[in-house]
């Protein structure tokens, strides 16, 4: 039997149940009765209306309000419309929906079928990331079990109403969390992001409307749809409610997953529920929302964990995936494993995310080498600001802003590597 | 129809257009408005991904790609202000970080992008300290193209060509990021009838043809419009002219023939020109059977005796004439007029056939078939079955093309014969029967006017000089005419007067003359529409 995170709210209530991951065990918790209410007694209209007056933000980094995207769905026209479900989790330090996956597959296929209703689509395709074999096999089991019960195909739980789900598998390419990347990928093609306009809901997967939410996303539909609007607003804060999965690791006693309202001092995630720092030593830097957000220091981890709050200081939510840096971390080391990953994820396709990703990474490993010159951090600065929001995707933007924190917040640490001539801790982890 | 304004010029665009294809269609695009692009190119589809074409549009915060931003009524576009600066600045550097700048011993030097644009938008001396990428140099994709992976910019030009137009698909992006690499999939060459376009539409010295590579550089060439002659789609060519040679053949954009291609058959049809079978001298065939090299005087008076004897002896009914499809319009009306003149009933025009396709190429594997049929020249195959029935004794032929085609089987019909005169560009078989020979010029030597398979008239100019005598068909035909004593002939010629002639005695041709077709053509008129009008 799994662990049960430290910390629960409605989403992992049950996670440490045996049986929970099953359509009996969800069943036993009240599971599906909130798609039966949707399909039963709203309108497709009621159910956009009742997520948008929630306020749920969508959870895979973005946060751009779900109901309002499902509203972007055309009504008219008899093309199919399709939803994605983007699991295919690739942000590193972010492991969130892999719980939700292993756990919780009926909870989120269950909030699948309420958006289902609410944008009239017919199929939706599960993207998983290819490195979660066993979560896919999860979700396979219950996405099997479902249509055994007819929660699932041409007659859904006796209403008329038919959906269809398909699980597909990535093979493993962080851009292909990007959800027109993923489309493309999703259609059997290389992992590019599409130009937009076209956004996927007038031309998604294979062409047809398509609507892509995060795993985490789907698995808050239920909740709302079973005990209203209010009592989500009761969670979080006024822009930001509801909960979400902070997954906390790096530095320190506990790392793990926290289910927490949204709003909740990093401080607090970091130094109460996580346990804070290992061997009495301090904390350094913390990225909040996975590792393409910009880093915060020591001294600002009193930010409320909201989208409001973490974009006065510069950075944003992101996945909640919350990295944890002591004062035994070389930034620069952490600049160049950064820099690294970006430039070997990186499409491809757009001038300055190809050429910035390599550019960065050769500056940055030179400086951590002892071979930078002052001069060196001016061209980081001034190439990061080049790569930003000029590029198909955002994907050059999530290269540029970790670089920036770092020289924004530990500037020094740059600064020191070019005076010695070589990496001044001597403790940092090795690349 | 949107108006917008871009710089504060108001130009009214299409609907559904992009601000580069507003531009474009209003020939303003770097003629005019200077937007400096990769990626997009005016007949390929939109990639998006050099971010070199950004500009300001006002009312959208960030810039936007003016190859895919479609065109709203009243939107105002500033393609040259500070911060759309700073952006091309931006991405020539990144661009250039990993380009080997060797444009000392690059092909394409003198008419590249990258060199263009970084003048324009580049600084003196690069900031990276870092090793440039080391990739594969001189690939050979195939048959034709050499690729230099370290000069590419990843534009896609070359990628989306493939898969879009010849529809074959040879060439990919390979791996991610800036380990990204064009190549062919294992054990599929670039190979198709259009392959070596992809070497005119690299912007930069990354994909260059075999066949051009190395031979001279580019700013020594005189680009001389013309009309490529391999097959009668008539696709607009620019030669390549330096020292009185040709160098290449590269499509020049006429969206109403062959928008920016040409075929590979075709690119490498110029070397026709200065090709070793070139005929170089006249000559006539002696009493011991051996050819004596003559001057055009003699040739003629020689071809005039023997023609003059004929019609004493047997009439004019028994001389009949090839006419040729590599021929100008003026080289055949004038010899229509010849062989009506003299009162010979016998004429054809052959032409050589070969495959075709539903992009450019033509069944038709000559220039001007539609203008010799519209000038009143039928199937060669009535002057084969003359020949053969004993009804010809003489013959005049412009060209080799019956013999090519196949329509004589072999060149027994014609041996039989008591006089064959040949005007030709190119030696053949029929030069050794013949009995006066007269070397002509290539269409990249004279000027006239050809009619495509879609009934274009387009016009080609003198873009060198052979370097020994050679004659157009007409000058020769009107000679001769001169020398029958024929009326209407007094031995001049003039491509622009017998263009006028001929507009006034077709109406196909009415209004049509070397000056108004211009560079890019117009259509002949349609008779029978322009007679029901009446």
């Amino acid at each position: 039997m799994l662990e049960r995170p430290y910390v629960t709210q409605y989403l992992t209530e049950h996670f440490g149940e045996a049986d929970y991951p099953t359509l009996e065990g969800y069943e036993r918790f009240g599971g599906y009765g909130a798609a039966r209410k949707a399909l039963t007694e709203m309108s497709p209209d009621d159910v956009i209306e009742l997520v948008k007056t929630a306020g749920l933000q969508g959870r895979g980094g973005a946060g751009f309000p779900a109901g309002m995207k499902w509203s972007f769905m055309p009504k008219e026209g008899d093309r199919p419309k399709y939803l994605v479900c983007n699991a295919d989790e690739s942000e590193p330090g972010s492991f969130k929906d892999r719980i939700l996956l292993e756990r919780g597959a009926h909870q989120m296929l269950e909030g699948i079928l309420i958006a289902a209703w609410a944008t009239g689509a017919s199929a939706t395709f599960i993207y998983i990331r290819g490195e979660y074999a066993h979560p896919a096999d999860q979700v396979e089991r219950a996405v099997a079990e479902a249509y055994a019960k007819k929660y699932l195909g041409k007659n859904v739980m006796g209403t008329g109403f038919a959906h269809d789900v398909i699980v597909t598998r990535g093979a493993g390419a962080y851009i292909c969390g990007e959800e027109t990347g993923l489309l493309e990928s999703l259609e059997g093609k290389k992992g590019q992001p599409r130009k937009k306009p076209p956004f996927p809901a007038q031309y998604g997967a294979f062409g047809m409307p398509t609507t892509v939410n995060n795993v985490e996303t789907f698995s808050h539909v239920p909740h709302i749809i079973e005990k209203g609007a209010n009592w989500f607003r009761s969670f979080g804060t006024e822009k930001s409610p509801g909960t979400t999965i902070f997954g906390v690791s790096g530095h320190v006693v506990r790392p793990g997953l926290y289910e927490l309202p949204l709003g909740t001092p990093l401080s607090e995630i970091v130094f109460e529920h996580a346990g804070g720092i290992p061997g009495g030593r301090k904390v350094k830097g913390v990225i909040p929302g996975g590792m393409s957000m910009p880093i915060l220091p020591a001294g600002q981890l009193d930010v409320p964990m909201a989208n409001e709050f973490l974009r006065e200081r510069k950075t944003m939510l992101g996945t909640g995936g919350i990295m944890v840096m002591d004062e035994t971390t070389c930034m620069v080391r952490v600049a160049s494993v950064i820099s690294y990953f970006f430039r070997d994820e990186s499409c491809g396709q757009c001038t300055q995310c190809r050429e910035g990703t390599g550019w960065i990474n050769k500056i940055v490993d030179r400086v951590e080498r002892g071979a930078g010159e002052e001069e060196d951090l001016e061209v980081l600065a001034d190439v990061a600001g080049k790569m930003e929001a000029k590029t198909i995707c955002a994907f050059a933007d999530a290269a540029a802003w970790p670089i920036q924190g770092l020289l924004r917040h530990f500037r020094d640490d740059f600064v020191e590597h070019v005076r010695q001539r070589k990496c001044p801790f001597a403790g940092s982890f090795e690349l | 129809m949107p108006k917008i304004t871009i710089d504060g010029r108001e130009i009214e665009a299409a609907d559904g257009r992009t601000i580069l294809q507003a531009l474009d269609d209003a020939g303003l695009l770097m003629n005019g408005v200077d937007i400096p692009h990769y990626c997009w190119h005016p007949k390929l589809a939109v990639d998006g991904s050099c971010r070199l074409c950004q500009v300001e549009v006002e009312g959208t915060p960030k810039l936007q790609i003016a190859c895919d931003t479609p065109v709203r009524d009243g939107m105002v576009v500033h393609t040259q202000n500070e911060r759309v600066t700073q952006a091309r600045e931006g991405v020539m550097e990144l661009l250039l970080v990993n380009h080997p700048l060797d444009c000392p011993i690059c092909d394409q030097a003198g008419e590249c992008k990258l060199q263009d644009y970084a003048y324009d938008y580049g600084v003196n001396a690069s900031r990276s300290k870092e090793p440039r990428r080391a990739l594969k140099k001189n690939v050979d994709l195939g048959p034709t193209i050499v690729f230099d992976q370290e000069r590419c910019i990843l534009c896609r030009r070359c990628v989306r060509f493939c898969r879009e137009i010849p529809k074959t698909g040879e060439l990919a992006v390979f791996n991610r990021g800036d380990h990204s690499v064009i190549e062919t999939f294992p054990g599929i060459p670039l190979d198709n009838d259009y392959s070596m376009n992809v070497a005119d539409i690299c912007p930069v010295g990354a994909l260059t043809t075999k066949d051009f590579r190395f031979k001279i550089r580019v700013w020594f060439l005189e680009d001389v419009p013309g009309i490529c002659t391999g097959c009668a789609n008539g696709c607009n060519i620019h030669l390549g002219v330096a020292n009185n040679k040709v160098y290449r053949y590269v499509p020049r954009r006429n969206d109403a023939v062959n928008d920016t291609w040409i075929c590979d058959a075709g690119r490498m049809s110029y070397r026709e020109i200065g090709a070793p079978d070139r005929l170089r001298e006249c000559a006539v065939r002696n009493d011991s059977g051996r050819l004596d090299p003559v001057g055009l005087d003699r040739a003629i008076e020689v071809a005039a005796g023997r023609l003059r004897r004929l019609i004493e002896s047997k009439g004019p009914g028994v001389i009949a004439g090839f006419a040729s499809a590599h021929a100008t319009n003026e080289d055949l009306f004038t010899f229509r007029r010849f062989l009506a003149a003299l009162g010979s009933e016998t004429s054809g025009l052959a032409v050589v056939r070969g495959k075709a396709d539903d992009l450019l190429i033509k069944e038709e594997k000559a220039p001007n078939a539609t203008g010799a049929r519209a000038i009143g020249f039928g199937d060669a195959r009535a002057v084969v079955d003359r020949i053969r029935s004993g009804a010809i004794d003489a013959v005049i032929a412009l060209g080799h093309d019956a013999l090519q085609e196949g329509l004589l089987g072999s060149e027994t019909p014609l041996a039989s014969l008591d006089t064959l005169i040949v005007l030709d560009t190119h030696a053949s078989e029929l030069q050794r029967v013949a009995h006066v020979i007269v070397p002509v010029r290539h269409a990249a030597e004279k000027l006239g006017s050809f009619v495509n398979a879609a009934r274009r008239v387009q016009r080609v100019v003198p873009a060198v000089e052979s370097a020994w005598e050679t004659y157009a068909d007409g000058e020769v035909i009107a000679k001769l005419g001169a020398a029958l004593g024929l009326e209407g002939f007094d031995g001049s010629y003039d491509a622009h007067q017998v263009a006028r002639d001929l507009a006034a005695a077709n109406p196909e041709f009415a209004g049509i003359d070397l000056d108004s077709v211009g560079d890019t053509g117009r259509e002949l008129v349609d008779s029978v529409a322009s007679e029901a009008k009446r």
